[in-house]
């Protein structure tokens, strides 16, 4: 390992530590790391917005004949009158030119592809045919999705067979928020690995 | 003008990206839609800066006014600069200006940024585990439910777990992914789905009908 | 105070340690365990066994640096099944913080291994704002979206890119995500294009993505650190992922252990309240 490389590796293993001295209590050290890792995320997102697009999508087809990009960056650029209390209503039109467009796409894809299909896949045969297992795999998908949706979208009160029904949808989702929080434990502790295995392998294992 | 400019501008971009679903690519409308696409990509480009300028402004009057922790603000104002300056700064003045491989930016990301990104979720494992040994209770039927489901999955996702549940007969393992994963679970993944998504659809259609007006803000 | 009540007040920072010990623990002492194969990760595997070589695939970094010891080894392992089956791959990722960065690091590390060009059999799209608008865009022309790599190169001037105009051109789609960007492939990539799907998420998106299972619209899952080993098993290149499980048991072990302890202590603490209160 070369010199430049040891100071990396050092450089990593002192903010990595200093984070989780948090773990610990509230100190100087912790902060420092905190403030510096703000700043260079923000940092990162004017690099990253500057090169890939005022340069790449508006500066070079601009330059190159493609005078009509100039409108989205005028737009783009009234955002900033958000930042004056006289002038800030300016921005609304780019807003809203963000907003509408973004709600044209999802209108459309949402419905065509996210409830259609979802509902769809759940129209499914119970006649047993797929034998007893597919049988009893189709029931409780059936009787799931009906549960969860009369818990948790329908507002009318939660009384006679809607508040059996929406009793079991609590159940069930009972089951399905637990195995979220199964799987949410083997992520964070997966994060939490990633780190450990950089300071044993990485940094205790460049000076031992 | 203030409000029926951009419930206009909302309208028509909302209305030509919805009518153009229904029209091949290489109609007007279609080629209409890819450049409202664009247009998108660069207008919204820009609200990500309005983060970093919010930032910026904060912690410099931070430091101006000398208020409590503004040290450490002078830091962050550091770490904004020390990234975006060589990133904007021309390639032809320097190989260490710029985005790619090698350059300033790209060694602040891999060798401070983004292992002080990881560390600060890695915490959240110290809380999870706190968390489970302090909250999480069999207090009632339904807490019950949830509490047995979670341990059974977190047996199961482990390999000394799974060699556990294959001691007990009926193979558990592929019913727990089967029966609880792609079962119970997944029905009720689908409901929620569902509601998001025609949620999501509803207010989609409120923005382009001018209803819902709250991303204009006061004024 | 009786030792459960004790317990119950324990201070949390001694939980922290447990945890700290058991992480450490299998990396000092290593005892490699059997790690079976989920039908979602086999799927997913034949999937992209399936493909022709020399296809164009898309490979999506849609995460995170958070998220990187979970998703690094499915990308690892990505590039590898697919520089191995000779096919062309385009990344891009939708992510601002840190995505275009870690796609180029890590492609262009895969790529090296495997001795390919860059411009002839990967390409690195890069980032550019807006998920929903970059997908729904890609559709009619990857080109209008994207004018150049993540580096600044047009794309014109890329070889690979000669022949891929849009989604009609890809062959399958290999999403790695930590978020919500992988319900807008869906929605709209697959939905409307009807390029096939493989994911590899996050343990916290595993739940939810089994709709999209069920539904056909991912043809395969990878589920967190256990889905990336459960590949690096299928593609014979155990790395990272596997050897993080044996640390992901112990303190899987020692939170199961706690929530049990935490629960006699709750009820004994409480029948002991109950009868005093009788």
């Amino acid at each position: 390992m070369s010199g430049w490389e040891i100071f990396q590796v050092w450089l990593v293993a002192f903010l990595t530590l200093a984070l989780f001295s948090f773990m610990y209590k509230d100190n100087p050290i912790y902060r420092i790391a905190e403030h510096i890792f703000a700043g260079l995320t923000a940092g990162y997102q004017v690099g990253l917005i500057w090169d890939t697009i005022i340069l790449q999508q508006v500066w070079v087809p601009m330059t190159s004949g493609q005078w009509w990009v100039v409108i989205p960056g005028i737009l783009g650029m009234l955002m900033f009158t958000r930042f004056s209390s006289k002038y800030s209503w300016v921005s609304r039109s780019s807003l809203a030119f963000v907003m509408g467009a973004t709600a044209g796409i999802f209108l459309i894809s949402e419905l065509h592809g996210r409830v259609l299909p979802q509902i769809q896949d759940t129209m499914v045969s119970l006649s047993g045919e797929g034998g007893f297992g597919a049988t009893m795999l189709s029931i409780i998908i059936v009787i799931g999705v009906i549960s969860t949706l009369i818990y948790f979208y329908f507002s009318k009160e939660h009384k006679g067979a809607l508040g059996v029904t929406a009793r079991v949808g609590i159940w069930f989702i009972m089951i399905s928020f637990g195995a979220h929080f199964g799987y949410t434990v083997m992520g964070r502790v997966s994060l939490l690995i990633g780190r450990m295995q950089f300071l044993i392998e990485d940094w205790i294992g460049s000076f031992i | 003008m203030r409000t029926s400019l951009p419930i206009a501008v909302a309208f028509i971009s909302g209305l030509v990206l919805v009518v153009a679903f229904f029209f091949r690519d290489d109609s007007l409308i279609g080629s209409l839609r890819q450049e409202f696409i664009v247009w998108l990509t660069i207008i919204g480009g820009f609200t990500l800066l309005l983060g970093v300028v919010s930032i910026v402004r904060v912690s410099w009057t931070a430091v101006k006014r000398r208020k409590e922790g503004w040290f450490y603000k002078i830091l962050t104002l550091l770490g904004v600069f020390a990234m975006a300056i060589p990133a904007v700064l021309p390639v032809s003045w320097s190989p260490l200006f710029g985005r790619s491989d090698g350059t300033i930016y790209d060694w602040l990301f891999n060798y401070m940024q983004s292992p002080m990104m990881s560390t600060m979720f890695a915490t959240l494992a110290f809380y999870i585990a706190s968390a489970a040994h302090r909250a999480f209770r069999a207090r009632s039927a339904e807490a019950t439910i949830l509490l047995i489901t979670a341990c059974a999955i977190m047996l199961w996702r482990i390999p000394m777990g799974e060699a556990m549940l294959n001691m007990i007969p009926g193979d558990l393992p592929s019913w727990l992914n089967t029966y609880v994963m792609g079962g119970a679970n997944m029905a009720v993944q689908r409901g929620i789905i569902i509601g998001a998504a025609l949620g999501a659809a509803s207010m989609s259609l409120r923005i382009i009908l001018g209803i819902e007006r709250m991303y204009m803000g006061k004024g | 105070m009786s030792f459960w009540e004790r317990m119950e007040k324990l201070d949390r920072r001694w939980v922290y340690l447990a945890v700290g010990i058991a992480v450490i623990i299998p990396f000092i002492l290593p005892t490699p365990l059997p790690i079976s194969i989920t039908t979602e990760a086999q799927s997913l595997f034949d999937a992209v066994e399936a493909l022709p070589d020399g296809s164009n695939v898309m490979l999506v970094y849609d995460y995170y640096p958070s998220t990187i010891a979970e998703c690094e080894p499915i990308a690892i392992a990505a590039c590898h099944h697919l520089f191995r089956k000779n096919c062309k791959i385009i990344t891009l990722s939708n992510i601002p913080y840190g995505g275009p960065s870690m796609a180029e690091k890590i492609t262009r590390m895969m790529a090296d291994q495997y001795g390919k060009t860059y411009g002839v059999d990967y390409v690195n799209l890069g980032y550019k704002y807006g998920y929903v608008a970059v997908l729904s865009g890609m559709g009619q022309s990857i080109e209008s979206i994207f004018p150049a790599d993540n580096s600044g190169t047009l794309l014109s001037e890329l070889p690979l890119m000669d022949s891929v105009k849009n989604y009609e051109d890809i062959a399958f789609i290999f999403e790695i995500a930590d978020n919500a960007t992988a319900d807008y492939w869906v929605s709209i990539v697959n939905a409307q294009y009807g390029v096939p799907i493989g994911c590899g998420g996050t343990a916290v998106m595993a739940p939810k993505f089994y709709a999209y299972i069920s539904s056909g619209q991912f043809v395969g899952l990878l589920g967190g650190m256990r889905g990336a080993a459960e590949y690096e098993i299928l593609i014979n290149k155990q790395a990272d992922a596997v050897k993080g499980m044996q640390a992901q048991s112990l303190v899987h072990l020692l939170i199961i252990g706690l929530v049990i302890f935490g629960n006699v202590g709750f009820f004994v603490t409480r029948s002991k309240q109950k009868r005093g209160a009788a």
